[in-house]
């Protein structure tokens, strides 16, 4: 039917920019997508601290035995436990951020597809942060669960760190959209990989106590966010004087990263 | 009205790309845009589905504002966008049922929409083929599938033929003219004039961001071609133009040849005059979209 008369305008009402339901539906979107290859997909988050432990646990533990941290002496796998878990944050979170958030962002133009729907940008975004959270967190206990077989870990602390997990995973998979915001191609993933994530990946004391390492390479790999994120996981193992800080600071590197994140990805789809 | 589109302009640095354009689309109306490579078509579209920020002016669906009331127009609405962007990670069936997630449609609901819209469009064969097994025209009716999940009221098709074979652009301008009939109001921008033309109920002209002229296509041609056109080879330019004078009519060349729009009184003796003179080709021919664009651009679409 032919309408020639136009309509009142809608009363303006705000709309709310992000909502509950839009925000699990993106989630739930890249959530089917692993699902469906689940057998693939939990390949890396298990072989990789698995490796890892067995490399490190039998290959350095006859070297370094143990190590002294935060005033106490400890076996170096016990202390290793809690790196590992940051490393599966770490990357997970990262890769999933930046480079299969780029892919659905630049190839598969998947946020456009999304966006064509009545969810909004902020529900899409966060939805995106969020999946990447959960692919670190799923590392992350993965890893734990690993340690708590191996007797390194009781379950209990595995489970008291999830909220520390999950903002390690929030922060790293904010570092990862910033970078997806941030290239023009898959290859310059590449540039913060090497100059940012692989650095502190081994220099933030997730293999050995930072301050083995000599000024100033010390101060930076401490301002590092995974510094923050291994020193706070290592809780059962005593919290260093400064943990309050360690927390804030790893806050404030996943708001920072989050905004920056946000403001760089919004302008690639809106033009 | 289902859309209403009123003073868009988009502005990059000092580059006005869409300058003022204003119009309106009923229920069961197909509104085309018509114009060149960079006239604006898709920026202007994208204005209409919230995809381009207007520098200026408003769109809205149904009352809806596109801009500060996104969320319920794009309920409202469906969008086959230029580019496939079809989800490579699922299945045909899965790309319509994850989709319908988006619009709050999910379980069972979500399953027999994609049944529905598979069979719709042709594609009740290939629900579980992974997108990239399909081709160019598959995937276009698929992207299209996707577009009407929610049962939308206006759906935006941007070059939706663009790349496609002569069958797979016959069938889907078969669903075009069934989603008008069932009062879908439709959207169409096209660089093909014969899809205009078949499938487009009113036009509107794009050049350098602007509307230059509009109308229904027979409207157009008549109002600013007439009825026929006379294409003639062999002359120069410096011969004709006084003939285009003196039979107070309008030509232009075009490639080889030259192309006289056949004016309503003296045409025949314009056609006698020419033949006299033996050219190398003569023809008369009805006119059609293309010389109308030809005539108020200056160039054909080719040409862009």
């Amino acid at each position: 039917m032919k309408t020639d008369l136009a309509p009142p305008a809608q009363q303006e009402q705000r709309q709310a920019l992000i909502t509950p339901w839009g925000v699990y539906a993106a989630w739930r979107r890249n959530a089917r997508v692993y699902q469906a290859t689940w057998l693939v997909n939990s390949l890396p988050p298990l072989s990789e601290p698995l490796i890892y432990l067995v490399a490190f646990g039998y290959g350095l533990t006859p070297l370094v035995g143990e190590v002294s941290y935060n005033g106490q002496t400890i076996d170096y796998l016990k202390f290793l436990a809690p790196g590992m878990m940051a490393i599966g944050v770490l990357f997970q979170s990262y890769t999933e951020g930046a480079y299969a958030s780029y892919l659905r962002l630049d190839y598969q133009k998947t946020w456009h597809a999304i966006l064509t729907t009545p969810l909004t940008f902020s529900e899409v975004f966060t939805g995106e942060l969020l999946w990447a959270a959960t692919k670190g967190t799923i590392a992350a206990l993965a890893t734990g669960i690993l340690a708590v077989i191996w007797g390194l870990m009781s379950l209990g602390n595995v489970l008291l760190s999830i909220p520390l997990i999950l903002l390690g995973s929030i922060t790293f998979g904010a570092v990862g959209l910033l970078t997806a915001g941030l290239v023009r191609t898959i290859d310059q993933v590449n540039v913060p990989l090497f100059l940012f994530i692989v650095p502190m990946f081994t220099l933030c004391g997730t293999y050995f106590p930072r301050d083995t390492l000599p000024s100033p390479l010390f101060e930076v790999a401490s301002a590092l966010p995974l510094a923050a994120l291994a020193d706070l996981l290592r809780w059962p193992l005593g919290l260093p004087d400064y943990w309050p800080w360690a927390l804030l600071w790893l806050l404030g590197w996943a708001i920072a990263c989050t905004g920056f994140a946000w403001r760089t990805i919004y302008p690639r789809l809106f033009r | 009205m289902v859309l209403v589109a009123d003073d868009l302009w988009k502005t990059y640095g000092d580059r006005s790309v869409v300058q003022g354009v204003s119009f309106s689309l009923a229920a069961g109306e197909v509104l085309g845009f018509l114009g060149a490579n960079g006239a604006g078509k898709t920026t202007t579209v994208g204005m209409l589905y919230g995809a381009v920020v207007p520098s200026r002016g408003r769109v809205t669906v149904e009352g809806f504002n596109v801009q500060t009331q996104g969320r319920r127009a794009r309920q409202i609405m469906g969008v086959v966008t230029q580019e496939d962007n079809l989800d490579p990670d699922f299945s045909v069936f899965d790309n319509l049922r994850y989709f319908a997630s988006f619009y709050g449609i999910t379980g069972r609901a979500a399953q027999q929409r994609a049944s529905e819209l598979l069979a719709q469009v042709g594609l009740e064969d290939y629900p579980k083929h992974r997108v990239d097994q399909l081709s160019g025209g598959l995937k276009r009716r698929l992207v299209l599938a996707r577009a009407l999940i929610n049962q939308p009221r206006l759906v935006f098709l941007d070059e939706p033929t663009t790349g496609l074979d002569p069958d797979a652009r016959q069938d889907f301008w078969r669903l075009v003219t069934e989603l008008k009939q069932a009062g879908c109001g439709v959207l169409l921008t096209t660089h093909y004039m014969d899809e205009a033309q078949r499938l487009c109920d009113r036009l509107l002209l794009l050049q350098n961001g602007q509307v230059i002229n509009s109308g229904t296509p027979l409207d157009l041609i008549h109002r600013t071609i007439g009825e026929e056109v006379i294409e003639v080879d062999g002359f120069q330019e410096d011969q004709l133009q006084p003939l285009l004078t003196q039979f107070q009519t309008w030509g232009r060349p075009v490639g080889v040849h030259y192309l006289i729009a056949v004016p309503p009184q003296g045409g025949d003796e314009l056609w006698e005059y020419l033949s006299h003179r033996h050219p190398i080709g003569l023809s008369r021919r009805r006119a059609n979209l293309e010389d109308v664009f030809l005539r108020l651009t200056g160039h054909t679409l080719d040409e862009n």
